[in-house]
């Protein structure tokens, strides 16, 4: 049970030297100016071998910034998108150049024990979890929950030791599509993320399956969000590639299109809890978009859709079409309520655009493959809608809130257990088996809307409040709030595979709001080999 | 211990500006009949005590507002009282806590003046969740919540209180004290690691029973739940509890023995956490506040044998939502039969009071709110604690 809110936890040890550090991480673009795409690392010869440092800082206006910081030739840059192919080796070397000063006795009062109850487990460095420590979380993928894969339970880099080198295969049938990166320390994954740790991650050869995409210019845009005060939720910035969008305060970012040019436009929702309803608007109306894969997986078959709802750390992938000469257009993200304890997501021109003859800052989609094969013969989770589950299980997300201050607790809780919030230390709530496949139905029984998540596999999308809906699969979905006493829940039912061999071990699922999980609305699963 | 009594001169200027405010003279009646709350107004503004008259159909009309000097925080957990009213045979007191300056205000009721304001010792103090109040005729005792002191204040002629000492205190697990009740020489507390505990204040300052022990619920609930709100049966033979929790929860307790026994657990999925508790005056309905919903609820209670039955829910109140995101604490119309109507704080920008109508007979019982509910409480945009004079009997 939490004793004391964590707001005040982190207002004692921030308060004091939050604002003194260094200024490491780069500027970041200036309001109103054309918004540009990350610096792309592509592999080479199935390999991409790169290095990072997270590093923080607190700019002029008083934002708190993390950042991913890759050298170049000619200085830094930001959360560099990582581009892969399917059964491509990454190797990424992150350092951790957090440097919140040196009131150690202040640090040490707000802490997180690992689980390190299994010496074995222990992945990098030792020690306690602060606020300075970090790790990376490859958010989508479906890896193994493995040391230097992605093990975000026992790993551990903290400041200013050698570093940790990740390195791992993408799988030869990982969907192609869009994921993402970003630290998932936790009790303080939302201020890491929420300071701008995050960046985007390409498996390349979605022309393969989708060939409508081929020979479009792409744009990889990653919406991020920022609170003037970390740990007080709102009002805050939404920023598209770091450049903030908050009209009318700030003029509006810029995306510059041709008159009439169909793009492929690929946005992750990096944000630590706005649910983004995005719309493409010409002229004020908003136009269909061809909706081409959602959290990195091609749809199998496209659709124009007039609003995506993209909840966060979920990512949506569409062709959009530029205005016509003489024409406005702008992209929007618009009021998506969250319930009555939920946060606001108000309306907010992510950008406008800009008719212009010769500029983007995207690159053409390759040419696809003469005949696109047909998706169910060549991507994980093929014909998983064909294949009996063994288990089914009932989960549901709670909170309980102590006063208008806190204590709350936030809860995702097995049907039948206990509600009790996450502990580095606990043991699985769930156990199975390699090769089982299971059908969840989520239930949301609180009075905000929560984002269901599970690291290492998609899951395939079987109902929405007890009615059949297109077998999309994600690793991010929203369940919407309780309207209260009288009211059903509203529940999602997903199908999960676990015939992976390689997935086996111990990982997590939880809400993607991130101060949920930092507060232990989250919980293990083991998967025995 | 350090004592702290003041002439207090920035009290005497908010009086006098209270004063100011003044749009009706009601409390100044012979027989008040009045409903008051602590505004907790958040530190940018001085904090006050808004008094507003009880008609006969139990409408709310605001009569004055007292600022009290010192400064509030708009906010923090639900259970605890921020407001307490004194009928005594010689005066007739509202006692106020402000969270923020660490201090509790006595508003003389008839005047609607302050009396005077006391601080505890140095240490004691509730800043980040609140200060919790509870009396009897001669004793005040402050629960404050960062400290995790229990301040006990002699009550003093003239609604003025004199700081005796501090009692520190603890959950099982090092829990933050929470609520407090107290009835003849037994107080009650509840932490927020889901135990409670006694205390023998016949001598005025608070000896622990050794009675502390986790609750039912939490232990079951494995921390999930845990008791807040506590209410006390006029003869003193049980103590009932409203539990913070993703339901409507109550936890009866034994304590005919002058110590608390474990407690037995009540739960429906009439509300959605039930933080804020209280007995009708007959102590034939236990009121109980969906403290995160919009509704309130009773549930039957037989004062014999100590149990929970059936009951009654509110629809939803107006303006959740919109208005108010919060129902906290609670305060009955009338101090006779089932108080007749329920009044209930919308924590809200601004905050409200909710008018629920009761009526109960032959085992049944409806809730309906009021027509002319809610009323704007504008001076407060943190309402958690309302009080009524004349006070229940017990």
């Amino acid at each position: 049970m939490q004793i004391i809110s964590r707001c005040f936890l982190v207002y004692a040890v921030c308060g004091i030297f939050c604002l003194t550090a260094a200024a490491q991480c780069p500027n970041r673009p200036n309001a109103g100016t054309v918004v540009q795409d990350a610096l792309s690392l592509s592999s080479t010869n199935g390999v991409l071998n790169a290095d990072f440092a997270i590093a923080h800082s607190v700019d002029q206006a008083g934002f708190t910034h993390y950042c991913y910081i890759y050298k170049t030739a000619t200085g830094y840059a930001e959360a560099p998108t990582l581009r892969l192919n399917q059964g491509d080796q990454l190797l990424l070397g992150v350092k951790n150049h957090i440097e919140l000063g040196n009131t150690k006795t202040k640090e040490s009062s707000f802490s997180m024990k690992m689980d390190m109850s299994d010496p074995l487990a222990v992945c990098g460095d030792t020690g306690t979890e602060t606020i300075a420590s970090t790790n990376v979380h490859f958010h989508g993928l479906n890896v193994p929950p493995t040391c230097h894969s992605d093990n975000v339970i026992n790993t551990l880099i903290q400041p200013n030791t050698p570093g940790f080198q990740f390195n791992f295969q993408i799988p030869a049938d990982e969907p192609p599509g869009l994921y993402w990166y970003h630290p998932h320390i936790h009790g303080f994954t939302e201020f890491q993320v929420n300071g701008g740790a995050a960046g985007a991650i390409v498996v390349e050869g979605m022309e393969k399956f989708r060939p409508e995409v081929t020979g479009l210019t792409e744009r990889v845009f990653t919406i991020r969000q920022q609170y003037l005060v970390p740990w007080i939720p709102g009002p805050y910035q939404l920023s598209i590639n770091f450049q903030v969008a908050d009209f009318p305060n700030e003029p509006n970012p810029v995306i510059e299109m041709k008159p009439g040019e169909k793009q492929f436009w690929r946005i992750a929702n990096a944000t630590i809890q706005d649910f983004l309803q995005l719309q493409f608007l010409v002229n004020g109306t908003a136009q269909p978009v061809e909706l081409i894969a959602l959290d990195g997986y091609p749809l199998a078959k496209t659709r124009n859709e007039t609003s995506i709802l993209v909840p966060p750390a979920s990512r949506a992938e569409f062709i959009v079409q530029a205005p016509a000469s003489g024409q406005t257009g702008s992209f929007m993200t618009q009021t998506y309520s969250t319930g009555p304890t939920g946060n606001p997501d108000l309306e907010q021109t992510l950008a406008t655009i800009k008719l212009t003859g010769d500029g983007n800052s995207g690159q053409p989609i390759k040419p696809a493959a003469p005949a696109a094969p047909p998706i169910s013969d060549h991507l994980k989770f093929a014909n998983l809608k064909d294949r009996a589950p063994t288990t089914s299980r009932n989960l549901y997300f709670s909170e309980e809130f102590g006063g208008t201050n806190g204590p709350i607790q936030f809860y995702i809780t097995v049907d039948g257990q206990k509600q009790r919030v996450f502990e580095p230390n606990e043991k699985p709530v769930i156990t199975t088996k390699v090769g089982a496949i299971e059908d969840w139905t989520i239930e949301n029984r609180a009075l905000e809307t929560h984002a269901f998540h599970i690291h290492q596999i998609h899951f395939m999308m079987l109902e929405v409040d007890g009615k059949p809906v297109t077998n999309d699969m994600r690793d991010t979905i929203e369940i919407p709030y309780w309207e209260g006493v009288g009211h059903p829940y509203h529940s999602v039912k997903v199908r999960m595979d676990f015939s992976d061999p390689t997935i086996a071990g111990t990982f997590l699922f939880h809400c993607h709001i991130l101060l949920h999980e930092d507060l232990g609305m989250m919980h293990k699963i083991l998967v025995e080999p | 211990m350090k004592t702290k009594w003041t002439t207090c001169l920035p009290c005497i200027a908010s009086t006098l500006l209270g004063l100011s405010l003044v749009v009706g003279s009601a409390a100044a009646a012979t027989n008040p009949h009045l409903l008051v709350t602590n505004d907790d107004v958040a530190p940018t503004s001085p904090n006050s005590v808004s008094f507003y008259t009880i008609g006969n159909n139990g409408s709310l009309t605001l009569s004055q507002t007292v600022l009290t000097g010192g400064v509030g925080i708009g906010g923090g957990y639900f259970g605890m009282n921020r407001v307490n009213v004194l009928n005594g045979s010689s005066q007739q007191c509202v006692y106020a806590s402000d969270a923020d300056t660490s201090d509790i205000v006595g508003i003389v009721v008839s005047t609607a003046t302050v009396g005077g304001s006391a601080t505890g010792s140095a240490t004691d103090t509730g800043l980040s969740n609140g200060i919790g109040l509870v009396m009897n005729s001669q004793y005040l005792y402050a629960s404050f919540s960062d400290s995790n002191t229990i301040g006990t204040f002699a009550v003093e002629p003239g609604c003025a209180l004199t700081f005796i000492g501090d009692t520190a205190v603890a959950g099982l697990q090092s829990g933050v004290i929470d609520a407090m009740a107290v009835h003849g020489n037994i107080l009650i507390a509840t932490f927020g690691d889901g135990s409670i505990e006694s205390f023998d204040i016949s001598g005025g300052t608070p000896v622990s029973n050794g009675d502390e022990q986790n609750s039912t619920g939490a232990v079951s609930a494995q921390g999930a739940t845990y008791p807040t709100g506590i209410d006390i049966t006029q003869d003193g033979h049980y103590a009932l509890f409203g539990d913070t929790s993703t339901a409507a929860v109550v936890e009866v307790s034994d304590i005919s023995s002058g110590k608390l026994s474990k407690t037995v657990v009540y739960q429906s999925n009439a509300g959605i956490n039930s933080s804020n508790i209280m007995l009708s005056p007959d102590e034939t309905l236990l009121y109980i506040v969906d403290t995160q919903g919009d509704t309130v609820s009773a549930s039957f209670f037989d004062a014999s044998t100590g149990k929970l039955s059936g009951g009654c829910v509110s629809g939803k109140l107006k303006g959740y939502v919109t208005d108010f995101s919060y129902l906290a604490g609670l305060a009955l119309e009338n101090n006779t039969g089932n108080g007749g109507g329920i009044y209930v704080a919308e924590f809200g920008a601004p905050s409200s009071i909710a008018e629920v109508a009761v009526t109960s007979s032959s085992g049944k019982c409806t809730l309906k709110e009021a027509p002319n509910s809610p009323v704007s409480d504008a001076n407060s945009s943190g309402l958690l604690s309302i009080g009524v004079f004349p006070p229940r009997a017990f």
